[in-house]
Protein backbone atom coordinates (compact mmCIF):
# COMPACT_ATOMS: atom_id res chain seq x y z
CA UNK A 1 0.00 0.00 0.00
CA UNK A 2 2.82 2.60 0.91
CA UNK A 3 4.91 2.27 -2.34
CA UNK A 4 1.43 2.71 -3.95
CA UNK A 5 0.71 6.06 -2.30
CA UNK A 6 4.18 7.48 -2.78
CA UNK A 7 3.95 6.65 -6.21
CA UNK A 8 0.81 8.02 -6.50
CA UNK A 9 2.17 11.39 -4.87
CA UNK A 10 4.85 11.22 -6.80
CA UNK A 11 2.40 11.11 -10.12
CA UNK A 12 -0.05 13.77 -8.87
CA UNK A 13 3.04 15.98 -8.12
CA UNK A 14 4.83 15.55 -11.55
CA UNK A 15 1.10 15.73 -13.55
CA UNK A 16 0.47 19.32 -11.46
CA UNK A 17 3.89 20.54 -12.84
CA UNK A 18 3.51 19.38 -16.07
CA UNK A 19 -0.27 20.96 -16.31
CA UNK A 20 1.38 24.41 -14.93
CA UNK A 21 4.06 24.56 -17.31
CA UNK A 22 1.67 23.65 -20.02
CA UNK A 23 -0.74 26.42 -18.97
CA UNK A 24 2.48 28.94 -18.54
CA UNK A 25 3.43 28.14 -21.88
CA UNK A 26 0.14 28.11 -23.09
CA UNK A 27 -0.74 31.84 -21.57
CA UNK A 28 2.41 32.92 -23.07
CA UNK A 29 1.34 31.94 -26.27
CA UNK A 30 -1.84 33.42 -26.05
CA UNK A 31 -3.69 30.37 -26.72
CA UNK A 32 -7.44 30.92 -27.42
CA UNK A 33 -8.17 28.11 -25.34
CA UNK A 34 -6.89 30.19 -22.33
CA UNK A 35 -8.58 33.03 -23.13
CA UNK A 36 -11.52 31.62 -23.77
CA UNK A 37 -11.37 30.32 -20.43
CA UNK A 38 -10.19 33.44 -19.15
CA UNK A 39 -13.08 35.24 -20.73
CA UNK A 40 -15.46 32.43 -19.04
CA UNK A 41 -14.08 32.70 -15.54
CA UNK A 42 -14.68 36.40 -15.74
CA UNK A 43 -17.54 36.29 -17.10
CA UNK A 44 -19.04 34.18 -14.35
CA UNK A 45 -17.33 35.62 -11.93
CA UNK A 46 -17.55 39.26 -12.55
CA UNK A 47 -21.51 40.10 -12.69
CA UNK A 48 -21.33 39.04 -8.85
CA UNK A 49 -18.35 41.44 -8.01
CA UNK A 50 -20.54 44.16 -10.26
CA UNK A 51 -23.25 43.46 -8.07
CA UNK A 52 -21.85 43.45 -4.96
CA UNK A 53 -20.01 46.89 -5.37
CA UNK A 54 -23.35 48.34 -6.90
CA UNK A 55 -25.04 47.44 -3.49
CA UNK A 56 -21.95 48.05 -1.40
CA UNK A 57 -22.19 51.68 -2.91
CA UNK A 58 -26.20 51.81 -2.14
CA UNK A 59 -25.85 50.90 1.08
CA UNK A 60 -22.49 53.07 1.36
CA UNK A 61 -24.93 55.97 -0.01
CA UNK A 62 -27.89 54.75 2.38
CA UNK A 63 -25.75 54.96 5.43
CA UNK A 64 -23.48 57.82 4.64
CA UNK A 65 -26.59 60.06 3.35
CA UNK A 66 -29.12 59.04 5.72
CA UNK A 67 -28.72 57.04 8.41
CA UNK A 68 -24.48 58.28 10.05
CA UNK A 69 -25.00 61.31 9.84
CA UNK A 70 -23.19 62.09 13.32
CA UNK A 71 -21.69 65.57 13.43
CA UNK A 72 -23.24 66.40 9.69
CA UNK A 73 -25.18 69.10 11.47
CA UNK A 74 -21.81 70.58 13.04
CA UNK A 75 -19.97 70.70 10.02
CA UNK A 76 -22.83 72.35 8.20
CA UNK A 77 -22.86 75.49 11.16
CA UNK A 78 -18.69 75.07 10.90
CA UNK A 79 -19.41 75.20 6.58
CA UNK A 80 -21.93 77.93 7.08
CA UNK A 81 -20.07 80.16 9.30
CA UNK A 82 -16.73 80.05 6.89
CA UNK A 83 -18.85 80.34 4.42
CA UNK A 84 -20.30 83.97 5.85
CA UNK A 85 -16.89 84.60 6.69
CA UNK A 86 -15.58 84.19 2.78
CA UNK A 87 -18.38 85.94 1.62
CA UNK A 88 -17.39 88.48 4.01
CA UNK A 89 -13.69 88.76 3.00
CA UNK A 90 -15.47 88.31 -0.90
CA UNK A 91 -17.41 91.74 -0.06
CA UNK A 92 -14.19 93.59 1.25
CA UNK A 93 -11.91 92.84 -1.59
CA UNK A 94 -14.55 94.14 -3.85
CA UNK A 95 -15.05 97.14 -2.18
CA UNK A 96 -11.28 97.50 -1.96
CA UNK A 97 -11.29 96.90 -5.71
CA UNK A 98 -14.35 99.66 -6.23
CA UNK A 99 -12.30 102.12 -4.02
CA UNK A 100 -9.02 101.78 -6.06
CA UNK A 101 -10.70 102.00 -9.45
CA UNK A 102 -12.61 105.32 -8.46
CA UNK A 103 -9.28 106.61 -6.54
CA UNK A 104 -7.44 105.80 -9.70
CA UNK A 105 -10.28 107.32 -12.30
CA UNK A 106 -9.96 110.43 -9.56
CA UNK A 107 -6.06 110.38 -9.69
CA UNK A 108 -6.81 110.78 -14.24
CA UNK A 109 -8.99 113.54 -13.26
CA UNK A 110 -6.45 115.62 -11.08
CA UNK A 111 -3.91 114.99 -13.97
CA UNK A 112 -6.53 116.15 -16.65
CA UNK A 113 -7.75 119.05 -15.04
CA UNK A 114 -4.14 120.34 -14.33
CA UNK A 115 -5.29 122.08 -11.24
CA UNK A 116 -4.38 121.82 -7.55
CA UNK A 117 -6.91 119.60 -6.70
CA UNK A 118 -7.85 117.49 -3.28
CA UNK A 119 -9.25 114.52 -2.90
CA UNK A 120 -12.20 114.17 -0.06
CA UNK A 121 -14.80 111.57 0.70
CA UNK A 122 -18.59 111.83 0.90
CA UNK A 123 -19.46 111.06 4.67
CA UNK A 124 -23.76 112.75 4.38
CA UNK A 125 -26.06 113.73 2.07
CA UNK A 126 -29.20 115.91 3.13
CA UNK A 127 -32.07 114.07 3.20
CA UNK A 128 -34.46 116.26 2.70
CA UNK A 129 -36.09 117.36 -0.68
CA UNK A 130 -36.02 120.77 -0.24
CA UNK A 131 -32.08 120.63 -1.24
CA UNK A 132 -29.55 118.34 -3.07
CA UNK A 133 -26.09 118.59 -0.79
CA UNK A 134 -23.91 116.18 -0.04
CA UNK A 135 -21.18 116.45 3.16
CA UNK A 136 -18.00 116.50 2.53
CA UNK A 137 -15.02 114.91 5.04
CA UNK A 138 -11.88 117.61 3.80
CA UNK A 139 -12.98 121.37 5.39
CA UNK A 140 -11.00 124.59 6.21
CA UNK A 141 -7.85 122.74 7.46
CA UNK A 142 -7.00 121.03 4.37
CA UNK A 143 -7.83 124.36 2.32
CA UNK A 144 -11.23 123.91 1.41
CA UNK A 145 -12.81 126.72 0.24
CA UNK A 146 -16.05 128.08 -0.59
CA UNK A 147 -16.61 127.94 -4.46
CA UNK A 148 -14.37 125.15 -4.91
CA UNK A 149 -15.66 122.96 -8.13
CA UNK A 150 -16.10 118.94 -6.99
CA UNK A 151 -15.89 116.94 -9.67
CA UNK A 152 -15.62 113.18 -10.00
CA UNK A 153 -14.22 111.07 -13.55
CA UNK A 154 -17.30 111.55 -14.55
CA UNK A 155 -18.01 114.38 -14.57
CA UNK A 156 -19.12 117.83 -12.65
CA UNK A 157 -20.55 116.74 -9.04
CA UNK A 158 -21.25 120.60 -8.21
CA UNK A 159 -19.21 123.20 -5.48
CA UNK A 160 -18.48 124.03 -1.99
CA UNK A 161 -21.37 125.80 -0.86
CA UNK A 162 -20.11 125.51 3.22
CA UNK A 163 -16.80 125.51 4.40
CA UNK A 164 -16.57 123.86 8.40
CA UNK A 165 -13.17 123.38 10.35
CA UNK A 166 -13.10 119.47 9.27
CA UNK A 167 -15.90 119.53 6.47
CA UNK A 168 -17.38 121.38 4.19
CA UNK A 169 -20.38 121.21 2.10
CA UNK A 170 -21.48 120.58 -1.75
CA UNK A 171 -24.01 122.17 -3.43
CA UNK A 172 -24.88 119.17 -6.21
CA UNK A 173 -25.67 120.72 -9.86
CA UNK A 174 -28.93 119.38 -9.23
CA UNK A 175 -30.08 121.45 -6.59
CA UNK A 176 -31.92 124.12 -7.58
CA UNK A 177 -30.48 126.61 -6.59
CA UNK A 178 -27.21 125.83 -8.04
CA UNK A 179 -26.23 127.32 -12.04
CA UNK A 180 -23.36 127.28 -13.71
CA UNK A 181 -22.72 128.41 -17.46
CA UNK A 182 -22.88 125.37 -20.00
CA UNK A 183 -22.41 124.64 -23.62
CA UNK A 184 -23.59 121.87 -26.09
CA UNK A 185 -20.65 119.77 -27.22
CA UNK A 186 -21.51 119.43 -30.42
CA UNK A 187 -22.92 122.55 -31.78
CA UNK A 188 -21.15 125.11 -28.89
CA UNK A 189 -24.50 126.68 -27.67
CA UNK A 190 -24.31 127.82 -24.81
CA UNK A 191 -26.82 128.57 -22.12
CA UNK A 192 -26.93 128.42 -18.31
CA UNK A 193 -26.74 125.03 -16.66
CA UNK A 194 -30.26 125.10 -13.86
CA UNK A 195 -30.53 122.61 -11.14
CA UNK A 196 -34.07 121.40 -11.17
CA UNK A 197 -34.40 119.18 -7.88
CA UNK A 198 -34.29 115.39 -7.98
CA UNK A 199 -31.55 114.34 -10.33
CA UNK A 200 -32.04 116.56 -13.38
CA UNK A 201 -30.99 119.71 -14.58
CA UNK A 202 -32.14 122.05 -17.10
CA UNK A 203 -30.10 124.01 -19.90
CA UNK A 204 -32.00 127.10 -20.13
CA UNK A 205 -31.57 130.22 -22.30
CA UNK A 206 -31.32 128.43 -25.41
CA UNK A 207 -32.87 129.81 -28.21
CA UNK A 208 -35.48 128.27 -30.57
CA UNK A 209 -33.37 128.01 -33.25
CA UNK A 210 -30.10 126.77 -31.44
CA UNK A 211 -29.70 122.86 -32.64
CA UNK A 212 -29.47 120.75 -29.84
CA UNK A 213 -30.98 117.00 -30.14
CA UNK A 214 -31.61 114.09 -27.09
CA UNK A 215 -27.85 112.25 -26.64
CA UNK A 216 -25.89 115.90 -27.15
CA UNK A 217 -23.22 115.97 -24.15
CA UNK A 218 -23.14 119.31 -22.04
CA UNK A 219 -20.05 120.96 -20.77
CA UNK A 220 -18.89 123.44 -18.99
CA UNK A 221 -18.05 126.41 -21.02
CA UNK A 222 -15.43 127.75 -17.85
CA UNK A 223 -17.11 131.01 -18.60
CA UNK A 224 -17.98 132.59 -14.82
CA UNK A 225 -14.86 130.62 -13.43
CA UNK A 226 -16.67 128.17 -11.46
CA UNK A 227 -16.50 125.01 -13.62
CA UNK A 228 -13.23 123.83 -15.41
CA UNK A 229 -14.02 123.90 -19.06
CA UNK A 230 -15.09 121.78 -21.03
CA UNK A 231 -15.95 118.99 -17.81
CA UNK A 232 -19.00 117.23 -18.43
CA UNK A 233 -22.42 117.95 -16.67
CA UNK A 234 -24.44 115.56 -18.04
CA UNK A 235 -26.36 114.46 -21.36
CA UNK A 236 -29.80 116.18 -23.14
CA UNK A 237 -32.64 113.71 -22.41
CA UNK A 238 -35.21 115.94 -23.61
CA UNK A 239 -35.27 119.06 -25.58
CA UNK A 240 -38.38 120.46 -26.67
CA UNK A 241 -39.07 123.01 -28.90
CA UNK A 242 -43.24 123.76 -28.62
CA UNK A 243 -43.24 126.02 -26.21
CA UNK A 244 -44.52 129.70 -25.64
CA UNK A 245 -41.48 131.95 -25.42
CA UNK A 246 -37.96 132.20 -27.41
CA UNK A 247 -36.21 129.45 -25.57
CA UNK A 248 -36.33 125.92 -25.22
CA UNK A 249 -37.24 123.53 -22.80
CA UNK A 250 -33.94 121.15 -22.77
CA UNK A 251 -33.83 118.49 -19.72
CA UNK A 252 -30.52 117.40 -18.86
CA UNK A 253 -29.52 114.58 -17.12
CA UNK A 254 -25.97 114.31 -14.95
CA UNK A 255 -23.41 111.93 -16.09
CA UNK A 256 -22.90 111.40 -12.55
CA UNK A 257 -24.95 109.42 -10.30
CA UNK A 258 -24.93 111.94 -7.60
CA UNK A 259 -27.01 109.89 -5.22
CA UNK A 260 -24.06 107.36 -5.31
CA UNK A 261 -21.05 110.02 -4.19
CA UNK A 262 -18.20 108.12 -2.71
CA UNK A 263 -15.09 109.79 -3.38
CA UNK A 264 -14.81 113.20 -5.68
CA UNK A 265 -12.19 115.58 -6.17
CA UNK A 266 -12.07 119.33 -4.79
CA UNK A 267 -10.72 122.00 -7.35
CA UNK A 268 -8.47 124.30 -4.82
CA UNK A 269 -9.24 127.32 -7.38
CA UNK A 270 -11.76 129.61 -6.45
CA UNK A 271 -12.11 131.83 -9.61
CA UNK A 272 -11.21 129.67 -12.85
CA UNK A 273 -11.34 132.43 -14.60
CA UNK A 274 -8.41 134.52 -13.11
CA UNK A 275 -6.26 130.86 -13.36
CA UNK A 276 -4.12 130.03 -16.17
CA UNK A 277 -4.11 125.83 -15.80
CA UNK B 1 -17.84 15.25 -4.20
CA UNK B 2 -19.47 18.13 -6.35
CA UNK B 3 -21.51 19.78 -3.20
CA UNK B 4 -18.51 20.28 -1.17
CA UNK B 5 -16.67 21.75 -4.06
CA UNK B 6 -19.05 23.78 -4.73
CA UNK B 7 -19.51 25.31 -1.19
CA UNK B 8 -16.13 26.03 -0.76
CA UNK B 9 -15.25 27.52 -3.62
CA UNK B 10 -18.18 30.17 -3.30
CA UNK B 11 -17.03 30.49 -0.17
CA UNK B 12 -13.28 31.93 -2.11
CA UNK B 13 -15.39 33.55 -3.98
CA UNK B 14 -16.95 35.50 -1.62
CA UNK B 15 -13.13 36.03 0.13
CA UNK B 16 -12.30 36.94 -3.55
CA UNK B 17 -15.01 39.60 -3.60
CA UNK B 18 -14.19 40.66 -0.02
CA UNK B 19 -10.25 41.41 -1.02
CA UNK B 20 -11.68 42.97 -4.22
CA UNK B 21 -14.58 45.34 -2.41
CA UNK B 22 -13.61 45.93 0.82
CA UNK B 23 -9.62 45.52 1.23
CA UNK B 24 -8.21 46.61 -2.27
CA UNK B 25 -5.83 49.04 -2.91
CA UNK B 26 -5.34 49.60 0.75
CA UNK B 27 -5.03 46.03 2.04
CA UNK B 28 -3.59 43.09 0.26
CA UNK B 29 -4.49 40.29 2.45
CA UNK B 30 -3.72 36.63 0.67
CA UNK B 31 -6.99 35.87 1.70
CA UNK B 32 -7.55 33.38 -0.60
CA UNK B 33 -3.71 31.68 0.28
CA UNK B 34 -4.40 31.18 3.65
CA UNK B 35 -8.11 29.88 3.09
CA UNK B 36 -6.27 27.15 0.67
CA UNK B 37 -3.79 26.26 3.38
CA UNK B 38 -6.10 25.56 5.79
CA UNK B 39 -8.67 23.66 2.97
CA UNK B 40 -5.16 21.69 2.42
CA UNK B 41 -4.77 20.81 6.18
CA UNK B 42 -7.96 19.03 6.09
CA UNK B 43 -8.25 15.36 5.63
CA UNK B 44 -9.94 15.81 1.66
CA UNK B 45 -7.09 16.03 -0.29
CA UNK B 46 -9.08 15.86 -3.72
CA UNK B 47 -10.97 18.49 -2.58
CA UNK B 48 -8.11 20.59 -1.35
CA UNK B 49 -6.66 20.07 -5.14
CA UNK B 50 -9.80 21.39 -6.76
CA UNK B 51 -10.14 24.42 -4.86
CA UNK B 52 -6.80 25.28 -5.91
CA UNK B 53 -7.51 24.65 -9.24
CA UNK B 54 -10.68 26.73 -9.36
CA UNK B 55 -9.39 29.53 -7.30
CA UNK B 56 -6.33 29.87 -8.84
CA UNK B 57 -7.83 30.28 -12.32
CA UNK B 58 -10.10 32.79 -11.02
CA UNK B 59 -6.94 34.63 -9.82
CA UNK B 60 -5.11 34.10 -13.18
CA UNK B 61 -8.28 35.44 -14.56
CA UNK B 62 -8.53 38.56 -12.92
CA UNK B 63 -4.71 39.14 -13.43
CA UNK B 64 -2.50 40.40 -16.61
CA UNK B 65 0.13 37.51 -15.27
CA UNK B 66 0.13 34.21 -17.59
CA UNK B 67 -2.73 31.93 -16.43
CA UNK B 68 -0.91 29.14 -14.56
CA UNK B 69 0.97 32.10 -11.79
CA UNK B 70 -1.55 32.07 -9.26
CA UNK B 71 -2.65 28.10 -10.35
CA UNK B 72 0.85 27.25 -9.63
CA UNK B 73 1.23 28.43 -6.83
CA UNK B 74 -2.43 27.88 -5.02
CA UNK B 75 -1.33 24.16 -5.75
CA UNK B 76 1.84 24.58 -4.56
CA UNK B 77 0.36 25.95 -1.01
CA UNK B 78 -2.05 22.59 -1.18
CA UNK B 79 1.35 20.68 -1.42
CA UNK B 80 2.69 22.38 1.75
CA UNK B 81 -0.11 22.40 3.36
CA UNK B 82 -0.33 18.36 3.13
CA UNK B 83 3.27 18.11 3.62
CA UNK B 84 2.36 19.94 7.15
CA UNK B 85 -0.07 17.92 7.61
CA UNK B 86 1.34 14.60 7.58
CA UNK B 87 4.76 15.68 8.77
CA UNK B 88 3.91 18.23 11.69
CA UNK B 89 1.40 17.93 14.26
CA UNK B 90 -0.57 20.65 14.21
CA UNK B 91 -2.36 21.05 16.57
CA UNK B 92 -2.12 24.43 18.24
CA UNK B 93 -2.68 27.66 16.67
CA UNK B 94 0.67 28.89 17.27
CA UNK B 95 2.42 26.35 15.22
CA UNK B 96 -0.30 26.76 13.26
CA UNK B 97 0.38 30.58 12.10
CA UNK B 98 4.03 29.96 12.10
CA UNK B 99 3.82 27.42 9.51
CA UNK B 100 0.87 29.42 7.10
CA UNK B 101 3.77 32.01 8.11
CA UNK B 102 6.25 29.83 6.09
CA UNK B 103 3.79 28.73 3.30
CA UNK B 104 2.78 32.20 2.19
CA UNK B 105 6.08 33.28 2.28
CA UNK B 106 7.18 30.31 -0.22
CA UNK B 107 4.20 30.40 -2.17
CA UNK B 108 5.15 34.59 -2.36
CA UNK B 109 9.04 33.43 -3.12
CA UNK B 110 7.71 30.85 -5.74
CA UNK B 111 5.55 33.40 -7.60
CA UNK B 112 8.27 35.65 -7.50
CA UNK B 113 10.74 32.84 -9.09
CA UNK B 114 8.01 32.38 -11.81
CA UNK B 115 7.69 35.42 -12.63
CA UNK B 116 11.74 35.99 -13.13
CA UNK B 117 11.58 32.77 -14.43
CA UNK B 118 9.44 33.84 -17.46
CA UNK B 119 11.40 37.17 -17.57
CA UNK B 120 8.45 39.31 -16.13
CA UNK B 121 10.11 41.76 -13.68
CA UNK B 122 8.05 42.36 -10.61
CA UNK B 123 8.03 45.65 -9.81
CA UNK B 124 9.65 47.06 -7.36
CA UNK B 125 9.94 44.40 -5.64
CA UNK B 126 13.13 45.35 -3.32
CA UNK B 127 10.73 48.53 -2.11
CA UNK B 128 7.90 46.39 -1.51
CA UNK B 129 9.45 43.88 0.50
CA UNK B 130 8.92 45.17 3.36
CA UNK B 131 5.44 45.34 3.11
CA UNK B 132 4.99 42.20 1.60
CA UNK B 133 6.85 40.93 4.67
CA UNK B 134 3.85 42.97 6.79
CA UNK B 135 1.04 41.70 4.90
CA UNK B 136 2.13 37.89 4.78
CA UNK B 137 2.03 38.39 8.60
CA UNK B 138 -0.93 39.97 8.82
CA UNK B 139 -2.52 37.06 6.44
CA UNK B 140 -0.89 34.32 8.68
CA UNK B 141 -2.56 36.39 11.84
CA UNK B 142 -5.70 35.60 10.47
CA UNK B 143 -5.32 31.73 11.31
CA UNK B 144 -7.75 31.24 14.10
CA UNK B 145 -10.30 32.99 11.57
CA UNK B 146 -9.78 30.42 8.56
CA UNK B 147 -9.05 27.75 10.90
CA UNK B 148 -12.62 28.20 12.14
CA UNK B 149 -14.16 29.08 8.66
CA UNK B 150 -13.31 25.73 7.32
CA UNK B 151 -14.04 23.52 10.38
CA UNK B 152 -17.64 25.51 10.15
CA UNK B 153 -17.82 24.69 6.61
CA UNK B 154 -17.12 21.25 7.27
CA UNK B 155 -19.33 20.77 10.18
CA UNK B 156 -21.83 22.26 7.84
CA UNK B 157 -21.21 19.48 5.13
CA UNK B 158 -21.31 16.67 7.73
CA UNK B 159 -24.80 18.15 8.79
CA UNK B 160 -25.84 17.39 5.10
CA UNK B 161 -24.99 13.99 5.13
CA UNK B 162 -20.48 14.61 3.63
CA UNK B 163 -18.12 12.67 5.33
CA UNK B 164 -14.66 13.91 4.41
CA UNK B 165 -12.10 11.61 3.18
CA UNK B 166 -10.00 10.43 6.23
CA UNK B 167 -6.05 10.72 6.11
CA UNK B 168 -6.03 7.28 5.16
CA UNK B 169 -7.80 6.83 2.46
CA UNK B 170 -7.27 10.50 0.68
CA UNK B 171 -3.74 9.27 0.82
Amino acid sequence: MRPRVRFRTSLIIAATLLLIVALLSLSLKRSPLLERVEGTVVSLAAPGLQGLRYVGRTVMGVWEGYIHLVGVQQENASLRQRLQEYEQKDLRYQEALHSLTRLESLLNLKKQVALPVTGARVIAYDPSLWSRCALLDQGQDRGVKRGHPVLTADGIVGRVVEVYPHYSKVMLIVDRNSGGDAMVQRTRVRGILQGKGGNRCSLDYVPKSADVQVGDLVLASGLGGVFPKGLVFGKVSEANKKTAGVFQEIEVTPTVDLSTLEEVAVVKVVNLATTTP
Amino acid sequence: MTIPVLLYSLVGLGLFYCQNLLLFPQVRLRLLGIFLFYVGLRPSFPLAFSLALILGVLQDSFATTPIGLHLGSSLLLVGMARFCRRRLLLQKMGPLIIASLVALTLQETGVLLILMLLGIQPFALSDLAAFRGLELLATAALAPLMAALVQGLEKLLIRYGWRALSSSTAE
